[in-house]
């Protein structure tokens, strides 16, 4: 997979938030009670405002992100197990599924970032990735605060 | 008359036009001895400003006064003592009784100035040149003017109270509690790092006098659970005693108990008030828990009708389920509840609000719903292999528990988690005759458990392993589960955060047990409120202003549902507020 131009990366980095939003409102699908509708519903509109975000740069023309990577606190370590949480959904489930989400995230623009042979195209994502490392910390930083608050 | 006194008075004439003589000091180089008691110092970040020298002051020299930086915090009023030389006699009665030893005297006692307000100031916080003095009058090694040692409590020994479910508190005799309230200073900064601000001089002062009548009243002036807080209360109160700056806090939650413990239920009645007379609105509280049961109480005393949903067979809320019964035995919290049902409050077991009935229908019914249904689903693992049939949840563990069930936990367990439900599970796992390690991923000294629980499960025989990171669990082909975790060593990740635990390569730990009790964290059941009720839920807890209120201005919400504190004070404390909050909507006063 190959990126040419800065407005690919972008690109493809919108279609993934956007891709996020479709995950969330599928999940808020299968909710089972408002509780869990007015979680997801919060997280759509974080997804939409890192699209709109992205969007605003894509227009710009220059990525204002830093590369710098967030804490991984280790919390929610169940990357894989988490894609489709159930009906019943508890806080801890949806927290893990969107922690997961934006680790996957984290991980595919570092791998990206490595392919690339440009250094813009390297450059850019690599501030994705950062970007993505945050949005991972503040899911772990709830998980820890909210769920794992005895562990 | 000799000619040299006639002249003098003329002589003395020329003196008039001469520069006169002065010293900047009366007297020069001659220091105080090494323990004079000069002017005062002060270490305010060691003082907590409890006032114990203003009240000890017999010249009212003394004044507690705000100073710049520093605001009320647990355990320190933010206040700092002001001394006025223009009253002090210089006994050094205020060093002696200081209880965190921050009061101290210079040597320094030459202070000259034209301006006489000058000599009123706050030690510590205004610089003057004799602060950090080395010498001057400092409280004696060993002498106290205060008895910074708690009366011991007695208790069974843990080899003895491991055997059963017997309450380990045997509780203070007259004499004792008596001498233990001598210990008060009567300072009050408790009061404000209580969640429910009790007033806890007045009632140790009642229990030193005597007077448990005005005690008990005292205590359901705010807290209508003396005997379960008397018991099992987080004590944040105990933290900020001023006495516990420099030795013991008082054993305020012991004194609590006292009280309570020393009247009998059917005289209640002759100290706490009665109930208002009936204003015929409805009230339904939604939980009974200690929260629900705090709303009910006030909101009954204040003359409305009010009615208690409950899920399980028996009142209390984790109280009765999640705290074992030799913290907290049933017939204190049965004489709790049991005062609060005689003023009229009606509570119906079995009733699954979100199924029957639903929460529209109570909004229907009644005036004001008051919502308090707490914590009550323990979240899992989050670990491969958590689904296991030997992994049990700690919560349902302990409900097994009070309501006398088999546990089946087989011989050897482990409780992972850190905090107070971790801790009851080991202690109820070890009085079921099990072997028990406590696996938890950070340190001791990191756990939220209450530390005495901490200490209490490890010398009743559990075994605290720590820096362990679950990493899965395996079914061990023989009826048990193989636990599988990493051990760690905590990292500084960031500056200014606590350290996190990271896996040590390699270092993976296998061992087996018959039963795994996850205990790291519960959650709220929240099915019950549907879209339709409006109630505005954001990462699921009810969204409310400060007295409670949710976006429907019928319903309130509180407890471990809403607060961040999780404990039973902080939830009785929500309880009253939302108590007063629902009557000012019903048009009452609120008070």
């Amino acid at each position: 997979m190959g990126y040419a131009t800065f407005g690919e990366v972008l690109e493809f980095a919108i279609g993934r938030e956007n891709a996020a939003v479709d995950f969330y409102r599928e999940l808020s699908g299968i909710a089972a009670f408002a509780a869990q509708k007015s979680t997801l519903a919060e997280f759509i509109a974080m997804e939409r405002g890192h699209a709109a975000m992205l969007e605003a740069m894509k227009a710009r023309g220059t990525v204002k992100l830093s590369a710098s990577t967030a804490v991984d606190l280790g919390a929610a370590r169940r990357v894989e197990a988490t894609d489709r949480p159930p009906a019943g959904m508890t806080f801890q489930d949806i927290l893990t599924a969107a922690a997961s989400k934006e680790a996957r995230s984290f991980e595919l623009y570092g791998r990206l970032a490595r392919e690339a042979g440009d250094p813009g195209i390297r450059e850019t994502f690599e501030r994705l990735a950062g970007e993505e490392s945050r949005h991972r910390a503040y899911f772990q930083d709830l998980y820890e605060r909210e769920v794992a608050r005895d562990n | 008359m000799d000619i040299k006194d006639i002249i003098a008075p003329f002589a003395v004439w020329k003196r008039a036009f001469e520069k006169p003589f002065t010293v900047r000091k009366p007297i020069d180089e001659r220091p105080g001895a090494p323990r004079y008691r000069g002017f005062h110092i002060n270490d305010a970040d060691t003082c907590v400003g409890c006032g114990t020298c203003e009240s000890i002051c017999m010249n009212k020299a003394i004044d507690l006064v705000p100073v710049e930086g520093r605001s009320p915090s647990g355990g320190d009023s933010g206040l700092r003592p002001r001394v006025d030389y223009g009253r002090c006699c210089w006994c050094a009665l205020c060093v002696d009784i200081c209880p965190s030893g921050s009061l101290g005297m210079s040597n320094e006692y030459l202070w000259i100035d034209s301006d006489p307000e000058v000599f009123r100031y706050v030690p510590g916080v205004d610089p003057k040149p004799w602060d950090g003095a080395e010498l001057g009058y400092r409280r004696a090694e060993g002498y106290r003017l205060l008895d910074m040692e708690r009366v011991p409590m007695p208790e069974l020994s843990h080899a003895e109270g491991v055997k059963s479910f017997l309450e380990l508190v045997k509780g203070y005799s007259r004499e004792q509690a008596e001498r233990e309230a001598d210990r008060c200073v009567a300072c009050g900064v408790c009061v404000a790092s209580c969640p429910a601000h009790m007033d806890i001089p007045g009632y140790i002062n009642a229990v030193r006098g005597g007077d448990l009548e005005t005690g008990l009243r005292l205590l359901y002036e705010t807290n209508p659970f003396p005997e379960a807080c008397g018991r099992i209360c987080t004590r944040a109160c105990e933290s900020a005693c001023a006495i516990g700056s420099g030795g013991d806090p008082v054993a305020i939650r012991w004194l609590k108990r006292y009280i309570a413990d020393q009247v009998e239920l059917a005289d209640y009645g002759k100290s706490l008030p009665r109930a208002e007379s009936a204003t015929g609105r409805k009230v339904a509280v939604v939980g009974a828990g200690p929260g629900g049961l705090s709303a009910a109480y006030y909101l009954a005393l204040l003359g409305h009708k009010v009615t208690v949903f409950e899920k399980d067979e028996a009142p209390g809320g984790m109280l009765r389920y999640g705290i074992p019964e030799y913290r907290l035995p049933y017939p204190a919290l049965d004489k709790d509840v049991d005062y609060i049902r005689s003023l009229g409050v009606e509570i119906r077991h079995g009733a699954t609000v979100g199924k029957d009935p639903a929460l529209a229908k109570l909004r229907e019914d009644f005036d004001a719903v008051y919502l308090s249904t707490g914590l009550p689903s323990a979240y899992r693992l989050d670990v491969p292999g958590d689904e296991h049939p030997r992994v049990l949840d700690g919560v349902a563990v302990l409900a097994a528990a009070t309501r006398g069930e088999e546990l089946g936990l087989g011989r050897r367990v482990a409780v992972v988690g850190g905090g107070n439900v971790a801790m009851d599970a080991a202690r109820t796992a070890l009085r079921r005759g099990c072997e028990v390690d406590i696996v938890y991923r950070r340190r001791q000294v990191d756990m939220p458990a209450d530390p005495e629980e901490i200490r209490e499960a490890k010398a009743e025989g559990a075994r605290l392993i720590e820096r362990a990171i679950p990493l899965r669990v395996e079914d061990s082909g023989d009826g048990g589960a193989r636990f599988v975790w990493n051990e760690a060593e905590m990292v500084q990740k960031e500056p200014g955060k606590r350290p996190v635990p990271e896996p040590i390569p390699g270092a993976v730990v296998t061992e087996r047990y018959d039963s795994i009790i996850a205990a790291i964290g519960q959650g709220p059941e929240l099915s019950y409120i549907t879209e339709a009720d409006g109630v505005e839920v954001r990462r699921m807890k009810p969204v409310t202003d400060r007295t409670g209120r949710t976006s429907v201005p019928t319903v309130f919400a509180g407890g471990d549902l809403v607060n961040e504190k999780k404990d039973a004070i902080s939830a009785i404390a929500d309880g009253h507020r939302a108590a007063r909050a629902i009557d000012r909507i019903l048009g009452g006063r609120g008070d």
